[in-house]
């Protein structure tokens, strides 16, 4: 009977023992069993105490077969195997993406950027300007020329639109009162920009008889309450009313200022200076050779005026174009910050294997295909973090955001990329520093790196010299392999 | 395991009783008076950390016994010098289990 349930304590202990172990240890424990039992008989009779004894002998079993699962399981711990792999690596990069294009998700200005519809303009406008201005955001003519060049004909533009931007004091409907940057426009201002506009529901009939004004989505939202029947109503602009005729979606106006409202009103109502837009011709197209070209007005009574018409392209790029833009410095100044250089040259006769130089190219091709998304999420993130809308600032900390993280991700995959095995792809451990360069200068000085697969040693020179510039590998034979055996990496 | 590795003193009295000529578990056991539970255990620690090496003995030794073949454990050269190092920190785990050679001096 107790030697029944001694080989039922055995064999339920031995469950909890691998199983490619279980058969061993449970030979070994019946066999120990066997001798304790020999040992605690005495002239071959059964004792009581000796029985405790036993059972006290097989309730170890349990101990035992615990240890041997828990030691088994330290061998096969992944995390060991994960650490310092090329999976690890791209998991990173792939949770680095993924973090930053959710997050992207959740904010209105980057969803505003990502349609691009909403920003497109006419290709065949430009917006004229003075040659010799400093900056292309100052309004440079005059209401005067504008009238001048529209009355007269034109072969390289068939259309005009003008607006300026004023600081006016604003009542709104409640009485409400408010200071708003308006932009005093042309008549034909949206409807030449091919800008969309929401809540119009305005006949032409009423827009002839008050100035028609369009509201921005963030002046509607603040100071309107977002209100949905807002189309119609009269709001007091400066010293004149205005009947809101639309909502201009955010991020939409891409031209110099940022406006709570345009005003739309006839030509002999505006004044002063401010920015014009022309529509090209066939003729004006040919001669777009560039994003800026010069134009000379010729004027009878007047000195000619040189000018400059800017295309909008450059304008309304949105965030793509200017990442495109980043994405090219970034590779341009890259060999300034590390060397492009992988590190490949090695001094024994060994060479991988195709596969295995496949593997490490492809590997690298997918870091950098990884950091590429991740590093435009991540700079429309931090761009529109603050902010809903298109604006200059957020242009600025786009692209210096897209080109620090692209340049110094780069950097990072190339450092990366020369400290992994060429063999297996895992990051090389245990940096040991050989020589010193102050004693031994004419000896090799530097840190040797190994990889915990025990495939090779990596040199890396303290001091670059001429006969030792760069980093060299060191493939190991199969004598080295006796230290590796058993490590989760080999 | 390097050999300045610091053994419990419960590892270093199984590498002494395996030093001494006791070399199956249970004679272990019996000689150093530890129970199943903390011997067996310690000995697969000692063997995962190379101090110790394991062989099942001749199937022909055990049927001329008529008993079943039984796992011997042996100390290998690390096993070897880490007992050495044990030696000084625990001075009376010779008195307490003397060495072969110790017995024949």
């Amino acid at each position: 009977m107790c030697s029944r349930i001694e080989g039922a304590i055995l064999s339920c202990a031995s469950w909890l023992t691998p199983g490619a172990q279980r058969a061993e240890w449970l030979r070994e424990w019946r066999a120990e069993l066997w001798h304790a039992r020999e040992s605690t008989r005495i002239d071959r009779q059964i004792t009581w105490e000796g029985e405790k004894a036993m059972l006290r002998f097989c309730s170890g079993a349990m101990q035992d077969a615990w240890t041997l699962r828990k030691l088994s399981l330290e061998r096969k711990d992944p995390r060991t195997a994960f650490h310092g792999s090329a999976a690890e690596c791209l998991l990173l990069l792939l949770a680095l993406f993924a973090t930053s294009y959710l997050l992207s998700q959740f904010l209105p200005g980057v969803r505003a950027e990502s349609h691009p519809s909403v920003y497109r303009v006419n290709p065949n406008l430009i917006m004229i300007q003075d040659a010799f201005a400093s900056d292309d955001s100052l309004a440079t003519i005059s209401i005067d020329k504008y009238r001048a060049w529209k009355a007269r004909r034109q072969r390289y533009f068939d259309g005009f639109a003008f607006y300026r931007i004023a600081k006016e004091p604003v009542i709104c409907r409640d009485s409400t009162k408010a200071r708003w940057k308006v932009a005093h426009g042309s008549l034909n201002l949206f409807w030449m920009l091919g800008l969309p506009t929401t809540l119009s529901t305005v006949s032409g009939d009423a827009i002839g008889k008050t100035p028609g004004v369009i509201l921005s989505d963030a002046a509607w939202r603040r100071d309107l309450g977002a209100d949905p029947h807002i189309a119609g109503h009269v709001v007091r602009v400066g010293h004149d009313e205005a009947r809101v005729i639309g909502v201009a979606p955010a991020g939409v106006w891409r031209l110099p200022g940022t406006m709570d409202a345009w005003l739309l009103e006839p030509d002999d109502a505006n004044r002063g200076l401010g920015y014009v837009i022309a529509h090209l011709t066939s003729s004006g197209r040919s001669e777009m050779y560039a994003s800026r070209v010069e134009i000379l007005s010729l004027n009878t009574d007047e000195p000619n005026e040189e000018l400059c018409g800017v295309s909008f392209a450059d304008r309304t790029k949105g965030p793509w174009g200017l990442y495109q833009f980043t994405l090219f410095l970034a590779f341009l100044a890259l060999p300034a910050v590390t060397s492009v250089s992988l590190g490949e040259s090695h001094f024994c006769s060994y060479r991988p294997s195709w596969a295995n130089r496949m593997f490490h190219w492809l590997f690298l091709g997918a870091k950098i295909a990884l950091l590429l998304p991740a590093v435009y999420f991540a700079s429309l993130d931090l761009a529109y973090w603050h902010t809903t809308t298109y604006s200059i600032g957020s242009q600025y900390i786009q692209l210096i955001s897209s080109f620090a993280m692209m340049l110094f991700g780069l950097r990072w995959i190339l450092l990366d990329q020369r400290n992994r095995c060429p063999v297996c792809l895992r990051r090389v451990t245990h940096p040991a520093q050989v020589g010193l360069a102050g004693r031994t200068f004419l000896a090799w000085n530097g840190t040797e790196l190994m990889c915990a697969g025990g495939h090779t040693l990596l040199h890396v020179p303290a001091l670059p010299t001429s006969w030792f510039s760069t980093q060299r590998w060191l493939y190991l034979d199969t004598s080295w392999k006796f230290l590796f055996v058993g490590t989760s990496a080999g | 395991m390097a050999p300045e590795t610091k053994l419990s003193h419960t590892a270093a009295l199984i590498l002494q009783a395996l030093q001494a000529g006791f070399v199956y578990g249970f004679s272990i056991m019996e000689m150093t008076g530890l129970p199943s539970g903390t011997v067996y255990p310690a000995m697969r620690r000692l063997e995962r950390d190379g101090m110790i090496r394991s062989n099942w003995e001749k199937q022909s030794i055990a049927d001329a016994e008529q008993r079943p073949p039984r796992k011997y454990y042996k100390l290998t050269a690390t096993g070897n010098t880490t007992l050495e190092a044990a030696r000084k920190r625990y001075p009376l785990l010779e008195r307490l289990l003397p060495s072969e050679e110790m017995k024949q001096t």
